[in-house]
C-alpha cells in the first residue's frame, strides 16, 4: 500500500518534471467572462459548463459577468488578458461576430483563440397573438404600408444586424425599439407596445407555449413548432442562430487549448449537463477544430459584405 | 388554492428546506450587513451548489439569502451609517439618527418589523392574486415607465434638506456621472475622454461606497482628537428606547401599509428595483405625513417606508418573473436561472405543471419571513455591542470592507480607483453642502429614465403626443406635479416657521 502511493506519488512527480506546461496547467481558478447579465442564456449555459469543468479540471471555474457596451466591455477585456489560458470569455455571435463588423471596437476575430462552441439558438420573428400579421408575408406587407415597430436589444447587437439582413432582403423597413434584453423586449411585445420583435427559443418559448405569441418564421424549423416555415423556406439566405462558445486570446499555448478541449469533451457528455441545457432551452452544439473555425469565419464574412453595404 | 398551499407547508416543514432557510438567512444578513458586499453577490456564489438539491430546498434557500441580504442592509446603515446595500441608504438617514442619540435598539426593531411586514404582505400578493397583478404590470410599457421614473424623480425635492437647489444641482451631478461610458442603446461611448476603463461606466457599488460610506471614515479620521466616549453611539439605558412598543407599530402601520403597496407595485414592474421602490415610498411618506420636518432626523415612519418597501420588491418581483417570465432585475434574473436549471420553466402554465413545487415554493417564501425574524431578532445583542464598539476598530475594517467590495464586485483594479476618485468627491461634496442622496437618486435612475425614454421615442416616431396618451401615463404626471406642489409648500412652511423663530429670538 505504502509502496503503491510511493510509487504513484514518484510517478506524478515524474510526469510533472517531463511535461511542465501540461502538469502545469490548470494550477490556479480559471476567470470565464461573460459580457452579458447574470441570467441570461450565454450565461446560464457558460455557468453549466463552468461548473462541470471544475469537476474534470480540479480548479475553480469562476464566471463572471462583466457587462456594457452591447458586451463590447467583456469581450476586450479578454482580448488585452494575458494569454496564459486562466482568462476566457463566453464568445457568441454578437460580441466576436457581429460588433467587431458594425461599430468601432479595440478587438476583432483574430483577437482570439476559439476553443470550443457549446450550443446554438434559432432567431425567430414574433408578433403579438392578436396581431392582425398571421405570417411572414403578411407582416412583409404591413410593413411596407405603415411603419412598424420591431423589439431587438441594442443598435449594434446581433439581434438587429440579423434582423436588418432579414428585412434588407425581404426589402421592408421598421423602426427598431432597444430593450436591454431580448426578454424585456418580448415583455413590450406581448404588452402591446411593440408591433413585433426579434427573439432566441428561452425568451419567446413560454409566450409561445401561453399562446402570448405568435411566431411568424425562424432560422432552423423544429419539432416544437412544426408549422413555423424557416428563414431558407421563405427565400432568405444566411444563417441566423444565435451560439455560446468559449474563446481565448490569441496566442494562447497549444496544451491549454488542447487540455481545454479535452476537458470540454468529457464535460459535454455528462448527462447532468446535456439535461441542464435542455432546461434551459439551448440545444447542445458542441463542436471545435478547424472546420468549425472556417464555418465562423465565412460567417464573419457575410457580416463584413453586409456591413460595407449598410455604410454605402 | 388552500388545500394546496397547506400541502405545501407539509413539503416544506422538513429537515432539507428548513436547513436551506437558516442557512441561507444567516448568510444573507451577514452579506448584506457588510458594506460593499451586497446580496446579489451571496446568491451568485450560492447558486451553482443549488443546481444539486432539489429545487424546493435550493430555490427557497437563494430567496433567503435575497430576503436577509436586503433586510441585512439596514444593520449597518443604522449602526455605523454605512448602507451595505443601495436599497437601504435611505434607512441610513433616519435609522443613524435615531442611534445616534441612543435608540438604535428603536431603529434595528423598526428596520425588522417595516421588512417582515412589507415582505409578508408582498408574499401574499404574490401567492393570490399574482396572474391578474401580472397583466396590469404588462400595461405599462416604456411610456409609463418614463413618467413613472419623472415622478420618482421628483422625490429629490422631498429630499433636499433646506436648499432646493444643491439637491438639484446634486441631482444632476449623479445623472450626468451615470451617463459616462458606452451607451447600450446605441453603442455612442460618451464622457469616457479615451479611458478605455471608462467604456463600461462606473459600476454602481464602488460610487454607492465612495460617495454615502467612505465620507464618514474621512470624517472619523479628522475627529480623531475628539475622546472616544463621544464618538460612541451611547445605547440609552431606558428599555423603552431600544424596542418598537405595539402602539408604536401601530402608529407606523398605515406607512408600513402604503409603503408595501408602493413596492409591491414597482416590483411588479420589471427593470425598475428595490432601490427605485425606496426613494417612491419614502417621498410619499414624507409628502402625506403630519410632521414631514423629522424626516432625517429620526423619523420611526421614514424608516418604515424606506424598509418596508424595498423589502416588498423582493417579493413582489416574483410575480412577473413566474407568471410571465420576465425577470425584472439582476436578482430575478439569477433566480430565474435556478428555476430552469431545475427543469421548471416559469410562465402562466407553472401554476398547473408544476403545482406540488410552487406552492411548497410559497410557503417556504412565508416560512423565510418567520426565520428572518426570529434569527435576526436574537442578532439584536451582537448588533449593538458593534455598536459600542471604539470607532477606531470599527471605521478601518469599513475601509478594508469597502476596497474589498470594490474589487470582488467585477474582480478589477479600476472600481477600486473609482472607489477612491468617488470617495474624494463625496467628501467635497459635504464639505461644500451638496446633498449626497440626491446624487444617488440621480445615479440609480437616470440609466433607467434613459433607456425607456429612448424605447418610448422609437415607439412614438415623430408623433411626440402620443407620450400623452396613455391613461396610466397621465396617473403618474398627477402625481409627480402633487408632489412638486407639496414640496414646495412644505419648503415655504419651513422657512416661515424659521423665520417665526428667528423674530421670537
Amino acid at each position: 500500500m505504502t509502496l503503491l502511493k510511493l510509487l504513484a506519488a514518484g510517478t506524478t512527480a515524474l510526469t510533472m518534471l517531463a511535461t511542465p506546461a501540461l502538469a502545469e496547467y490548470p494550477e490556479k481558478p480559471i476567470k470565464v467572462i461573460v459580457p452579458w447579465g447574470a441570467g441570461g442564456d450565454s450565461d446560464l449555459t457558460t455557468r453549466v459548463w463552468a461548473d462541470a469543468m471544475e469537476e474534470v479540471l480540479g480548479v475553480p471555474v469562476a464566471v463572471i459577468n462583466k457587462v456594457g457596451g452591447t458586451g463590447v466591455v467583456g469581450t476586450t477585456e479578454v482580448a488585452n488578458a494575458k494569454p496564459d489560458g486562466y482568462t476566457l470569455l463566453n464568445a457568441g455571435l454578437s460580441n466576436v461576430q457581429v460588433t467587431p463588423n458594425f461599430a468601432q471596437v479595440p478587438y476583432d476575430f483574430n483577437s482570439f483563440t476559439p476553443i470550443v462552441k457549446l450550443s446554438s439558438v434559432p432567431l425567430g420573428l414574433l408578433v403579438k397573438a392578436d396581431s392582425p400579421y398571421q405570417d411572414f408575408a403578411g407582416f412583409v406587407a404591413g410593413a411596407k404600408e405603415h411603419t412598424l415597430t420591431q423589439g431587438s436589444w441594442g443598435a449594434a447587437s446581433s439581434g438587429t444586424i440579423l434582423a436588418s439582413i432579414i428585412a434588407d432582403q425581404a426589402d421592408y423597413q421598421v423602426n427598431y425599439v432597444h430593450a436591454n434584453t431580448t426578454a424585456e423586449s418580448m415583455v413590450s411585445l406581448i404588452g402591446g407596445h411593440i408591433d413585433s420583435a426579434v427573439s432566441f427559443p428561452p425568451a419567446f418559448e413560454p409566450h409561445l407555449k401561453s399562446g402570448a405569441a405568435r411566431l411568424l418564421a425562424v432560422n432552423t424549423a423544429s419539432d416544437a413548432y412544426p408549422e413555423v416555415p424557416s428563414f431558407a423556406d421563405l427565400g432568405i439566405r444566411g444563417d441566423f442562430e444565435g451560439w455560446s462558445g468559449i474563446f481565448a486570446p490569441k496566442d494562447v499555448p497549444q496544451e491549454v487549448v488542447d487540455t481545454l478541449i479535452e476537458a470540454s469533451t468529457k464535460a459535454m457528455q455528462d448527462p447532468k449537463v446535456i439535461e441542464a441545457f435542455g432546461n434551459i432551452g439551448a440545444t447542445v452544439d458542441f463542436r471545435h477544430g478547424q472546420e468549425w473555425v472556417d464555418d465562423m469565419r465565412q460567417t464573419y464574412g457575410i457580416m463584413t459584405d453586409a456591413a460595407a453595404k449598410m455604410s454605402d | 388554492m388552500f388545500s394546496n398551499i397547506f400541502q405545501g407547508f407539509v413539503t416544506v416543514l422538513s429537515v432539507g428546506p428548513l436547513l436551506g432557510i437558516m442557512l441561507g438567512v444567516c448568510v444573507g444578513i451577514v452579506f448584506g450587513a457588510i458594506p460593499g458586499i451586497s446580496a446579489i453577490m451571496a446568491i451568485a456564489i450560492i447558486l451553482p451548489l443549488t443546481f444539486y438539491v432539489d429545487p424546493i430546498v435550493g430555490i427557497t434557500m437563494l430567496l433567503a439569502v435575497y430576503k436577509a441580504g436586503i433586510y441585512g442592509g439596514s444593520i449597518s446603515a443604522i449602526l455605523i451609517n454605512t448602507p451595505g446595500a443601495a436599497a437601504s441608504f435611505l434607512t441610513s438617514l433616519d435609522g443613524h439618527a435615531l442611534a445616534r442619540s441612543g435608540k438604535a435598539g428603536k431603529a434595528l426593531c423598526m428596520a425588522l418589523y417595516a421588512s417582515v411586514t412589507g415582505e409578508m404582505l408582498a408574499t401574499l400578493v404574490l401567492i393570490f392574486v399574482a396572474a391578474p397583478i401580472s397583466l396590469i404590470s404588462l400595461q405599462a410599457g416604456p411610456i409609463e415607465k418614463v413618467w413613472l421614473l419623472v415622478f420618482a424623480f421628483t422625490v429629490v425635492g422631498s429630499m433636499t434638506g433646506e436648499s432646493v437647489p444643491r439637491g438639484l444641482l446634486s441631482c444632476c451631478l449623479g445623472m450626468m456621472f451615470a451617463m459616462v461610458g458606452m451607451s447600450s442603446l446605441t453603442g455612442a461611448v460618451r464622457l469616457t475622454f479615451g479611458i478605455p476603463d471608462l467604456m463600461s461606466g462606473f459600476t454602481f457599488l464602488p460610487v454607492l461606497i465612495g460617495v454615502l460610506v467612505m465620507p464618514e471614515v474621512i470624517d472619523a479620521v479628522r475627529r480623531r482628537k475628539t475622546p472616544h466616549q463621544d464618538l460612541v453611539l451611547k445605547v440609552s439605558d431606558q428599555p423603552a428606547d431600544n424596542r418598537v412598543s405595539l402602539r408604536e407599530y401601530r402608529s407606523v402601520l398605515g406607512t408600513i401599509i402604503k409603503s408595501s403597496g408602493i413596492g409591491t407595485v414597482v416590483g411588479a414592474l420589471p427593470g425598475l428595483g428595490s432601490s427605485a421602490a425606496a426613494f417612491l415610498a419614502y417621498g410619499e411618506a414624507k409628502r402625506s405625513s403630519k410632521a414631514p420636518e423629522e424626516f432625517g432626523k429620526g423619523s420611526l415612519h421614514g424608516i418604515a417606508a424606506a424598509e418596508s418597501s424595498n423589502n416588498a420588491v423582493c417579493g413582489s418581483s416574483m410575480i412577473p418573473m413566474l407568471t410571465l417570465s420576465i425577470p425584472g432585475d439582476d436578482v430575478t434574473a439569477l433566480l430565474m436561472g435556478a428555476f430552469l436549471i431545475h427543469g421548471i420553466t416559469p410562465g402562466p402554465t407553472i401554476f398547473y405543471e408544476h403545482t406540488d413545487v410552487i406552492y411548497a415554493i410559497f410557503a417556504g417564501f412565508l416560512l423565510v419571513d418567520l426565520f428572518l425574524l426570529v434569527i435576526a431578532r436574537f442578532g439584536f445583542p451582537l448588533w449593538m455591542r458593534v455598536a459600542s464598539v471604539p470607532p477606531y476598530f470599527i471605521f478601518p475594517c469599513v475601509t478594508v470592507f469597502a476596497v474589498v467590495g470594490a474589487f470582488t464586485a467585477n474582480q478589477s483594479l479600476t472600481d477600486v480607483m473609482i472607489l477612491m476618485v468617488f470617495t474624494l468627491l463625496g467628501y467635497g461634496m459635504r464639505l461644500v453642502g451638496l446633498n449626497p442622496a440626491a446624487f444617488i437618486i440621480g445615479f440609480i435612475l437616470m440609466p433607467l429614465l434613459e433607456q425607456n425614454l429612448d424605447q418610448a421615442v422609437s415607439i412614438v416616431g415623430g408623433d411626440y403626443l402620443r407620450m400623452l396618451s396613455s391613461p396610466i401615463g397621465w396617473i403618474f404626471i398627477g402625481l409627480s406635479v402633487l408632489s412638486v406642489v407639496s414640496a414646495i409648500r412644505s419648503n415655504r412652511r419651513g422657512r416661515r416657521r424659521m423665520a417665526a423663530f428667528a423674530a421670537a429670538e
